[in-house]
């Protein structure tokens, strides 16, 4: 049985952010499976129903209408939730956040030629919607307390590249810019800034996510920012399991990293599946996310997180990569700008674990895919 | 349905395919160990050139989201991708590979 609260049926959601605010209705990306494929797999899909407590001890859950629904096994796959502005003006219908196909439907519904659209958070989702919406012909300002964009998970001159798009696309990127206040007008919100006033007629806050990790903290499962799960999504509760991005998964080097990417959401179950039939299949796949902003690809390869220098080359045509080296001179992460091709020699050249050589590194003219069999 | 010409045998390197335009539709040419292989270079999962892709031991993968294909059959191997891209039969004439279309 697969219980959720959306009334959607169940997607993925890399197209929130882009093909659906420029108003496609059903992108291929968004892999919308009918009733009938889930009554094919013999899964009795319950949308538009709200779990409102968990029993593990009599190993039930309880919907908010009062239904009883015994398990033997539990995946809690909750997901996250947009973080929200701490301001009463959270609830202003002109603030919004992405997080959902009915979010992004929302959100599509309000952008025009003209609209006035700030958006708080100059992250991946941030930036993705800032780029639909300048297609669709709005103002975008765009607001980062950073002094740069993507600053969590690339370099400064990938930030620069990714801002020099943004830039052409006559969006405003405020940088180091807190927002002190947001105030409703009767025609406006009015964003208040160190240096000055901003009159938008819509805001976007995209200023990450949070765990929903009620349910399973109310029962005593162990939650620390996400569901503690080791590498088959086992939980502290016997039964219970995390899978997607509610989880927060424990890493080969000990430690547990909670991650919101499509990869995960995709493979990680997968274990949880095999955990559950009793069969240990450890989830380590290398980090790996990407991001689509107007006509450019960005990959991100590995965990970025890790202190690591940053070595940059860029190939005859142009191609921008970032390579992210350990004081060893292992690489151990990479970002590729339009450049897919490489992603999976890249992958292979990080997994080797090897020190190589910078000056290999840097030479443009040899492909990764060389580099790797060298 | 007509043979339309690609390129000539010898143009063709390993793991780098040929393109060629058939009215609307974009289709990749492949040369594997045992001949020449066509599918559409249009990803099924999200608008992407899968001529732009890496390709090895006879698959090819997505340059944008790495959904993975077999050149020979056009399977789609691997999500987020889960159409299979069309094929088409090749042939070589007088040194000169062809797709029909």
């Amino acid at each position: 049985m697969l219980v959720g609260n959306e009334t959607d049926l169940p997607y993925d959601r890399p197209p929130l952010s882009k093909e659906i605010l420029l108003g496609e209705e059903q992108p291929r990306g968004l892999m919308q499976r009918s009733h009938d494929a889930f009554a094919a797999q013999r899964i009795d899909l319950r949308l538009g129903t709200h779990i409102a407590r968990l029993n593990a001890t009599a190993a039930h859950v309880e919907t908010q209408t009062g239904d009883l629904i015994p398990y033997d096994s539990l995946v809690i796959a909750t997901g996250a939730r947009a973080r929200t502005l701490p301001l009463p003006i959270a609830s202003d219908p002109r603030v919004l956040t992405l997080r959902s196909l009915a979010d992004a439907r929302a959100l599509r519904g309000h952008l025009r030629l003209g609209l006035r659209l700030a958006v708080m958070g100059a992250g991946l989702i941030g930036l993705e919607v800032a780029a639909a919406a300048a297609r669709q012909g709005c103002l975008v300002t765009v607001l980062e307390l950073a002094d740069r964009v993507m600053a969590r998970c690339v370099p400064s001159r990938i930030s620069a590249r990714i801002e020099s798009w943004h830039r052409a696309a006559d969006v405003q990127l405020r940088l180091s810019c807190p927002v002190r206040d947001v105030r409703a007008e009767r025609d406006c919100l009015r964003i208040a800034t160190d240096t000055d006033d901003i009159e938008v007629d819509l805001l976007l806050v995209a200023i990450g996510a949070v765990p929903n990790t009620e349910l399973a903290q109310e029962t005593g499962v162990a939650v620390q920012d996400g569901i503690l799960a080791d590498e088959c999504g086992r939980t502290s509760a016997p039964s219970i399991f995390a899978a997607g991005e509610v989880a927060r998964i424990l890493q080969p080097s000990g430690h547990y990293k909670r991650f919101e990417t499509w990869q995960v959401a995709q493979y990680q179950p997968i274990s949880v599946a095999h955990a559950i039939c009793g069969v240990d299949k450890p989830y380590l796949d290398l980090p790996w996310h990407w991001t689509d902003q107007y006509k450019h690809n960005v990959q991100i390869i590995g965990d970025c997180g890790l202190g690591l220098e940053w070595l940059e080359r860029e190939d005859a045509e142009g191609r921008l990569a970032a390579l992210g080296v350990d004081p060893d001179g292992r690489l151990q992460a990479a970002i590729l700008i339009d450049n897919g091709r490489e992603v999976t020699p890249l992958r292979r050249l990080i997994m080797a674990n090897r020190p190589i050589p910078r000056e290999r590194l840097l030479d443009a003219a040899l492909s990764f895919k060389q580099l790797h069999v060298a | 349905m007509a043979w339309h010409d690609v390129a000539s045998v010898d143009e063709f390197e390993v793991d780098a395919p040929k393109v060629v335009q058939v009215g609307e539709v974009p289709i990749a040419v492949f040369q594997l160990d045992n001949g020449f292989f066509a599918i559409s270079d249009v990803c099924t999962h999200e608008y992407a050139r899968l001529s732009e892709g890496f390709c090895e031991d006879g698959k090819v993968e997505c340059p944008l989201h790495q959904a993975c294909f077999d050149i020979r059959t056009g399977k789609a191997l691997d999500e987020p991708a889960e159409v299979d891209v069309a094929t088409y039969p090749t042939r070589v004439d007088r040194g000169i590979v062809q797709v029909d279309l």
